[in-house]
């Protein structure tokens, strides 16, 4: 049957170029299981800890490989290192409660990079990343960064929860209520903007709902508010009249209001659409056949998210061959999964700010509707800015390799010359195989260039330049 | 394997020069020698237009205001600018206060209001309502292409060095520039695009099938190594651009100037200035947000005169919409319909454009369009870019403004 030996990928090359129409939905979201032809290697264990994480060390790959694939995901998920779970959250809570109330931003996002780096349980960290840009809420506007903490520590609680109850912790979350000015909607002329936005970008996406859905929600919201850093309801503000929201008029709380929104048809698709842009493949739009049994699976699941990303994980879809290279690597992705993959340690507040400069500022997302994703990441200034953020990464001072210098860390990996590092750094870092012209090209502008750099790391801003490293 | 020439749509690339046909090591000196050429050669002679796109929905009621009708200040309890603050224009128009600094360009007939501009069935959501003022479509019947990318993609003069159309900016490339197969280049800052270690790399060559994710980062990438390489030249000369303000429209806006009276050959610039999404405490951020507008643009109006350069450039300020009649109860107004667009440059017939909408006639608590903003981009098109619109704008939308006559 041509359709599973397309999902097999026998053929690599061909089956990356393979149109979504010749698959069939049912299969690609069924488990994917090694066989003698794809077997359950290095290459797909790394193209895993990419889709699922930031990129893999090598002891995580090698954790992953005797795992196995029916308990990668639980791997990645933290559930097999408790204890050094234990360990990093301790070393994470000191690192925040320095900053966490200080007001500078830079020290947070600081902060979160290093659990990204860090964390034994990177599936946790990838999610709450998608959330944050889900429920986009920016640091500027909020102006206070002990509540973009709060939030951010609400949305890793909830990262693999219940859908539900997320959207209900979002909506008292002190940093959205300022950020989408909830904070000061009262009963006399509600403010629309987090009404709005709930059902538009958070939960059901736009033509789902009506200017009237609109009004009526705002005014369920009236009267919530935040005193002390907290959420509080302030009856007196809140308008208790008539409400009827998607035709049904036994509405009348905000809480009543969120229930409704949530349940309503056509959101686990949305959900599960965004959920596949994210983790599997950038473009085309999914098409509603791929998306019907992703939000089946949701529903039936009474909103549970954990075996929902589960699901997107295993599938035959993500762990073929045919997902390689269909997503651009975020800018956060590119440099952790790096400096995860090189073992770097560097000085975290610049790293953050210079993020900044190519168009992924953590708690800084652009706009309510967060990150676009995809091409969006591709322009002259971002592509010029990630090599100079490479070169910044390798020229700062406070850059090691496995706690030592880059020259002791080759040795370690038994690199000696040009060749074996662009060797090591394909299988490490690059998603899709360079081509023979690839190569060449970049073997000579390392060799007729020096750019204040010695060779190795020539290759690193080399590799920086070449398109295939921004894809993943 | 698919190699292709796009020298019109990029910034830096000789039409001449097909990219990857030059051997490693050769093509910077390749393109070197032709740049040159084209910067000796350069005449100063083409239109130009600036997009300013105020994003997140500007209160055009609170921008030109109808002091003169009594509704006003009755939906504006709170917010209505009293009219002893305002520069009145007449009986029933004045603008926000924070315009003043645009009074000489209107005394010499150098700015102009197109009032009540919008479309039919407004959407309220600032993503659908951005895309449909970039696309000129409803979601229904769209493409990822707007209407500067499809104009970049029929202008046919091969022979020039620099893209058609360049945004200025750190956001994403909006999609009113986007095209498939065309790159308008995207720039956070002139001097952000100083690549910090050059190799002697020619840009690799895109390995896969056109349109694909993979042929796209290799045109990319292709297309930001030629715009550095072309603006380290630009930047080498000295600075000309003068005196702005020293916010983030006037830093674009600054760059913007640069660029234009360095030669270089752009046609269209495109910046943003993002915050008019005023759900609270309106007053003071948007009297901030206009004077930023306001001074900025007066700068570079001022900038462009001194140099000679004022009869060649317009500038086209518009937002996804203007806000609800009515004011919330945070010191705010929520999304809206219709609102005025403006332009600034020389030729234009009037101060005022068509009728303020009525505010006793109202579409669901939102001002009615009188003009659907598809004309005025065809007027601007056909009348100051010399282009032809229906062929950008996918539509024939040159009567879509009945009588607006916006060029003399």
């Amino acid at each position: 049957m041509q359709q599973a030996n397309l999902l097999r990928g026998q053929d690599l090359g061909q089956d990356r170029s393979q149109d979504l129409g010749a698959i069939d939905p049912q299969m690609a979201w069924s488990a994917w299981e090694p066989t003698p032809e794809e077997p359950w290697d290095a290459k797909r264990v790394r193209h895993l800890m990419r889709r699922g994480g930031f990129g893999a060390k090598a002891s995580e790959v090698k954790q992953l490989l005797d795992a196995g694939p029916s308990k990668a995901i639980d791997v990645l998920m933290g559930k097999q290192s408790l204890q050094a779970t234990e360990a990093f959250e301790q070393e994470s809570g000191q690192i925040v409660s320095a900053v966490r109330s200080g007001g500078n931003i830079q020290s947070i996002a600081a902060w979160w990079l290093h659990r990204m780096l860090h964390s034994p349980s990177p599936l946790v960290e990838k999610m709450t990343l998608f959330w944050h840009g889900h429920f986009a809420t920016g640091a500027d506007k909020v102006n206070d960064t002990e509540l973009m903490v709060e939030q951010n520590r609400m949305l890793r609680e909830h990262a693999l929860g219940d859908y539900r109850s997320l959207v209900q912790a979002v909506s008292k979350d002190p940093a959205m209520l300022l950020y989408l000015d909830s904070a000061t909607n009262r009963k006399t002329h509600p403010n629309e903007n987090y009404a709005r936005e709930l059902m538009e970008l958070f939960c059901l996406g736009e033509g789902n709902y009506t200017e009237q859905d609109v009004q009526q929600l705002a005014r369920c919201f009236t009267g919530w508010e935040i005193r002390r850093k907290s959420f509080r309801f302030n009856p007196y503000q809140h308008d208790s009249g008539f409400k009827k929201l998607f035709d049904n008029d036994k509405i009348e709380s905000g809480e009543e209001a969120i229930e409704a929104v949530v349940t309503h048809g056509s959101m686990p698709t949305f959900i599960a659409g965004k959920l596949v842009r994210f983790f599997v493949f950038d473009e085309p739009d999914c098409p509603p056949e791929f998306l019907a049994p992703l939000a089946d699976e949701f529903q039936k699941g009474q909103f549970a998210i954990e075996p929902l990303v589960r699901k997107i994980l295993s599938s035959k879809l993500l762990l073929s061959d045919w997902s390689r290279g269909k997503k651009v690597r975020s800018p956060v992705e590119f440099i952790v999964e790096s400096m995860r993959c090189l073992q770097m340690t560097t000085n975290l507040d610049r790293l953050a700010k210079g993020l900044d400069g190519v168009g992924q500022a953590l708690f800084n997302p652009p706009n309510v509707k967060g990150w676009d994703g995809g091409r969006a990441w591709i322009n002259s200034s971002t592509l010029i800015g990630r090599s100079n953020l490479v070169v910044d990464l390798l020229r700062e001072p406070a850059t090691r390799f496995a706690r030592g210098s880059l020259d002791a860390w080759l040795k370690s990996e038994k690199v000696s010359n040009q060749s074996q590092w662009l060797e090591w750094l394909e299988s490490s870092l690059v998603s899709i195989p360079l081509s023979p012209s690839d190569r060449e090209l970049l073997q000579t502008s390392v060799a007729n260039s020096d750019g204040g750099f010695d060779q190795w790391r020539r290759m690193l801003v080399a590799l920086s330049q070449n398109p295939k490293f921004h894809l993943s | 394997m698919k190699r292709r020439s796009f020298g019109r749509q990029s910034l830096g690339l000789s039409a001449g020069l097909a990219i990857g046909s030059v051997q490693p090591g050769g093509w910077l000196q390749a393109l070197a020698g032709q740049l040159q050429d084209h910067e000796e050669n350069a005449s100063d002679s083409e239109r130009i237009l600036v997009v300013i796109q105020l994003s997140g929905g500007n209160d055009g009621l609170n921008t030109v205001i109808p002091y003169g009708d009594e509704n006003y200040a009755k939906a504006r309890p709170k917010l209505a600018i009293p009219s002893s603050q305002l520069i009145k224009l007449n009986n029933l128009l004045g603008f926000h206060p924070s315009l003043k600094s645009l009074e000489t360009s209107w005394s010499a007939n150098r700015f102009s209001i197109v009032q009540g501009v919008g479309y039919a069935k407004p959407n309220r959501s600032h993503f659908e309502s951005m895309d449909i003022w970039h696309t000129c479509h409803e979601k229904k019947d769209r493409t990822q292409s707007g209407w500067i990318g499809r104009w970049v993609s029929g202008e046919s003069d091969s022979e020039s060095p620099d893209s058609a159309a360049i945004h200025l900016g750190s956001e994403p490339l909006p999609l009113a520039c986007q095209q498939r197969g065309v790159q308008i280049p995207s720039l956070a800052s002139l001097e952000q695009m100083r690549l910090k270690s050059k190799l002697p790399q020619g840009p690799a060559e895109s390995m896969d099938q056109a349109g694909s994710l993979l042929d796209f980062v290799s045109t990319s990438t292709q297309a930001a190594l030629q715009v550095s390489e072309r603006l380290e030249k630009i930047l080498a000369k000295p600075d000309t651009s003068g005196d702005f303000p020293k916010t983030l429209l006037g830093e674009k806006l600054r760059a913007v100037s640069r660029l234009i009276l360095a030669g270089v050959k752009t046609r269209v610039y495109y910046v943003t200035l993002d915050g008019f999404d005023t759900h609270a405490n309106q007053p003071d951020i948007h009297a901030s947000l206009l004077k930023q507008w306001s001074e900025a643009l007066s700068a570079f109006l001022s900038r462009l005169e001194q140099s000679g350069h004022q009869d060649r450039v317009l500038v086209m300020t518009f937002s996804e919409f203007g806000r609800r009649v009515a004011e919330n109860a945070s010191q705010g107004t929520d999304h809206g319909a219709a609102a005025p667009l403006f332009l600034a440059g020389p030729r234009l017939t009037k101060l005022v454009q068509g009728l303020h909408p009525e505010l006793d006639d109202l579409d669901d608590g939102d001002l009615r369009f009188g003009i659907d903003f598809r004309a005025v981009y065809a007027a601007v098109l056909d009348g100051w870019l010399q282009a032809d619109s229906s062929k950008a704008l996918e539509g024939d939308f040159r009567s879509a403004g009945s009588d607006l006559r916006l060029f003399t």
